[in-house]
């Protein structure tokens, strides 16, 4: 008797709930994807800028399923005493239990630690110039709270935020500020954009099962992972940061294929 | 004033920080002169827009982790996001009934204000609470017991505290029935303003800030039950009945837009 289309989906559905691992490594063994993709291949991303009114920039990137949301929020504060003429960026991730059953509720848990951590050495200084946000040298200056919110984890979750932080500062309009008598007065009407010393662009590859070296990994293909690299190349090409993570081997000539491949997928989609 | 407390678990910014001080703006001006800024109607709701299934759904066979239903609401610039997990095994559990657990956040970039803490906030516990309140009537939990769902709302925009919260409850009950739990009814909700001594539907921030009194309400039409009344402020006792009345005819409308999207969703 022959099976009927819906018994075959049922019957796959059950072999990935019960074999995970076993129903990725049919795929990758026959050097596919589950979801159709070739190793090299990346999800479609979209990325829309301005996309909430009570930040004064913001974005929403999505990564096939992945979406985060990043909005930043500029106030006034006193500079450090040590940097007088500067001002601050302070970048959070956020993995709430919205986007995903794996996190919990309360203070951030190692991921989002680690990749909060990240992206702030990423564009603290290196991207935004911190003198560009000082409004009276030794007495007020901008910070700029960017917090990315990831509203739901489908994998890649720190190219995303990556993408996100660098189209939400290029959205960001900052109210002109004067100080006077000890207080900062904005003008909302005359609004000036921060000028970028470069422009980001990550791509992350990913170690499955200890062999197949798959582009843009989804949740399913992250928890066989065994290594993950991470690069993120400049406008002009120029290596801004490589960061290879977990104990899987991946060779020499592997990561400079990932190198040229992430080069590749800049310039197609243009960014 | 925000004093940010410093936590090693984050990125910690200056330990004080202010809103600058925005030129001599609207503020303090009315907002209903000359009609509402929106030119909306007084009993008018604003445009709303609903999706089930953004963080449930996809193209693929969604990850383990996903969530069992999702909804994401937009009722003018309120932006709410929802995640409902479960019936599944829950910290709290009871072996008659089931048990429902909502946590209600805004995002550090929601409101229109100031930023945010990280750290929860008494407000958005009470809210919580009031959601748990206001939804929990409508799920048959007698048929999940030993088992715990879960609702997470992420409140991506705020415009108006009431009008946010009659969002996350409409969201909720999207996501809800977008996981397949079983309802007596969805909850639909809607908040008011008082102006003079007329009723206003679903105010924006500023036409809530020069409100008296603000009136919620969430009601499930088809057994034509309210599963929850908040008011807030000066009002008379017959002004207040006034507004239930109101209120109650308006969820109703908003029920049959959120029925209508959860149909669609199914064809």
């Amino acid at each position: 008797m022959a099976a009927t289309a819906g018994q075959v989906a049922f019957a796959m559905e059950a072999f990935r709930r019960i074999h995970p691992v076993e129903f990725q490594r049919r795929f990758l063994s026959q050097e596919t994807r589950h979801d159709g993709r070739a190793f090299g291949q990346f999800r479609a991303t979209q990325v829309v800028k301005g996309t909430i009114s009570s930040a004064q920039g913001s974005s929403t990137v999505r990564i096939g399923d992945t979406t985060v949301v990043c909005g930043i929020k500029a106030e006034v504060c006193e500079p450090d005493v040590r940097r007088p003429d500067e001002g601050y960026l302070v970048t959070n991730v956020d993995l709430s239990p919205m986007c995903s059953a794996r996190f919990r509720a309360g203070p951030p848990g190692e991921s989002a630690q680690v990749a909060s951590e990240h992206i702030f050495r990423l564009f603290s200084g290196h991207v935004v110039d911190l003198r560009e946000l000082c409004i009276e040298s030794g007495q007020a200056a901008w910070v700029l709270s960017a917090d990315i919110v990831c509203v739901r984890h489908d994998g890649n979750v720190l190219d995303a935020a990556i993408i996100a932080l660098m189209a939400a500062l290029e959205d960001l309009a900052l109210p002109r500020a004067t100080l006077d008598a000890g207080a900062v007065t904005a003008d909302r009407s005359a609004t000036t954009r921060l000028t970028l010393r470069r422009r980001l662009a990550p791509a992350t590859f990913t170690l499955v099962d200890d062999a197949y070296l798959v582009a843009d990994a989804d949740d399913a293909e992250e928890q066989l992972a065994t290594a993950s690299l991470l690069v993120v190349l400049d406008g002009d090409g120029r290596l801004a940061n490589v960061w290879k993570r977990g104990a899987g081997a991946i060779g020499r000539a592997d990561i400079a294929r990932c190198i040229e491949a992430a080069a590749a997928r800049i310039s197609a989609t243009g960014e | 004033m925000a004093t940010n407390i410093m936590d090693r678990r984050r990125i910690n910014g200056p330990a004080r920080s202010v809103e600058p001080l925005y030129g001599p703006g609207a503020a303090g001006a009315d907002p209903f002169a000359g009609g509402r800024a929106d030119g909306r109607g007084l009993d008018q709701v604003r445009a709303i827009y609903m999706k089930t299934g953004p963080l449930s759904g996809g193209q693929h066979e969604p990850s383990e982790s996903a969530a069992s239903g999702s909804a994401y609401y937009e009722q003018g610039r309120v932006r709410v996001s929802c995640a409902v997990y479960g019936p599944r095994q829950g910290r709290r559990s009871n072996a008659r009934m089931g048990v429902f657990d909502c946590e209600f956040r805004y995002a550090p970039f929601a409101c229109s204000w100031k930023r945010r803490s990280h750290v929860r906030g008494a407000d958005e516990k009470e809210i919580s609470l009031m959601l748990e309140h206001a939804v929990a009537p409508a799920i048959r939990l007698e048929a999940y017991p030993k088992a715990c769902i879960d609702a997470f709302v992420t409140v991506i925009e705020s415009d108006g505290k009431a009008a946010t919260i009659a969002a996350a409850i409409n969201c909720i009950s999207a996501a809800l029935a977008d996981a397949g739990i079983e309802m007596y009814d969805s909850v639909a909700a809607c908040s008011m303003g008082l102006r003079g001594a007329q009723w206003v539907a679903d105010c924006c921030q500023a036409e809530e800030d020069a409100a008296p009194c603000s009136m919620l309400i969430a009601h499930m039409p088809s057994a034509d039950e309210v599963t929850y009344i908040l008011q807030h402020g000066k009002a008379t006792p017959e002004q207040t009945d006034q507004a239930v009345q109101t209120c109650t005819n308006m969820c109703t409308r908003v029920y049959a837009v959120i029925c209508r999207c959860l149909q669609a969703s199914l064809e």
